[in-house]
């Protein structure tokens, strides 16, 4: 086990791509949810003040 | 069904917003399912480069991002175009929805790229004709994004920011066919859309599947951000309404 995590003297470039890598594809799918999120509260705002 | 009454059908938002309602959770459950089948394939069963040895492994994030920060622009820049010619809302709509996705693609792409060019050039960076374009690409985005954020009425915002994408479309081949072109420390695609690959099948299928599985999730967060983009045009619209009441 320790022998993959070392990826052959290279694990300290390996995982910290893949970390970043989807450590970011995370975020965009967390940002894509909030901001529609965001949209649907803003448009009911808007329905809730012209009723 | 004819061609042109799918296109009028993209052309209206209330039907646009319900398909991708529909079809994103398939889009998110296909493209999870095949990330995970490519990391165990590329982390645990593909064997080590002869030469690179496991390094070679971050291929398998840092082509995927690199692919998608040029197809997501590609896709923004037709998407502005087709809004420009046929004055379509929705497309803008997708173009102003891609440009966050592609600028963080773009981010994942020069830092993965960093983590490999460090222990293969010696360098994090080097002013590269293949980085610098990428580079380039970035403030594109932001330029993009910027643009769009800096002027108040939407249509005149559509018609500036739809310009520079088309105009900034022209650092597409450049960055694809940086490596052919000039003199590069950065290696030439490992995949070709014909011909064999430069890699043996045991390491190109989790590349392919990984890629495969980008594209789908490219379209996911594509739609989510689509229908956010939708609702804050349209918010004065019934439809809008009657979906978030």
């Amino acid at each position: 086990m320790s022998e993959f995590f070392a990826m052959s003297g290279y694990g300290k470039y390996v995982w910290p791509a893949f970390a970043v890598g989807f450590g970011i594809v995370v975020l965009i799918y967390i940002t894509a949810v909030s901001s529609l999120a965001a949209a649907k509260q803003e448009a009911r705002r808007r329905l809730e003040m012209n009723s | 069904m004819g061609t042109w009454t799918w296109f009028h059908r993209f052309g209206s938002p209330p039907w646009v917003y319900g398909f991708a309602a529909r079809w994103a959770p398939w889009f998110g459950g296909a493209a999870v399912t095949m990330m995970l089948i490519a990391l165990y394939g590329g982390l645990i069963l593909a064997p080590p480069d002869y030469q690179q040895k496991d390094a070679f492994r971050i291929v398998y994030i840092h082509a995927p991002v690199a692919t998608m920060s040029l197809a997501v622009y590609s896709t923004l820049a037709l998407a502005a175009a087709v809004g420009l010619i046929w004055r379509m809302k929705v497309a803008h709509a997708a173009a102003a929805a891609c440009a966050p996705i592609g600028a963080w693609f773009t981010v994942a792409t020069l830092v993965t790229g960093m983590l490999w060019g460090k222990p293969m050039w010696g360098a994090y960076w080097v002013w590269d004709p293949r980085l610098t374009s990428e580079l380039v690409l970035l403030f594109l985005y932001f330029g993009y994004m910027g643009l769009r954020a800096g002027i108040e009425d939407p249509q005149k915002a559509d018609k500036a920011s739809a310009v520079l994408a088309i105009v900034g479309a022209v650092n597409v081949p450049i960055i694809k066919y940086s490596v052919n072109w000039w003199n590069s420390l950065h290696q030439p695609a490992t995949t070709k859309i014909l011909g064999d690959p430069d890699m043996d099948w045991s390491m190109v299928w989790p590349l392919l599947l990984m890629l495969a599985a980008f594209f789908l999730y490219f379209g996911w967060v594509l739609l989510i951000r689509l229908r956010a983009e939708l609702l804050r045009r349209e918010r004065n619209a019934s439809w809008v309404r009657e979906v978030v009441a």
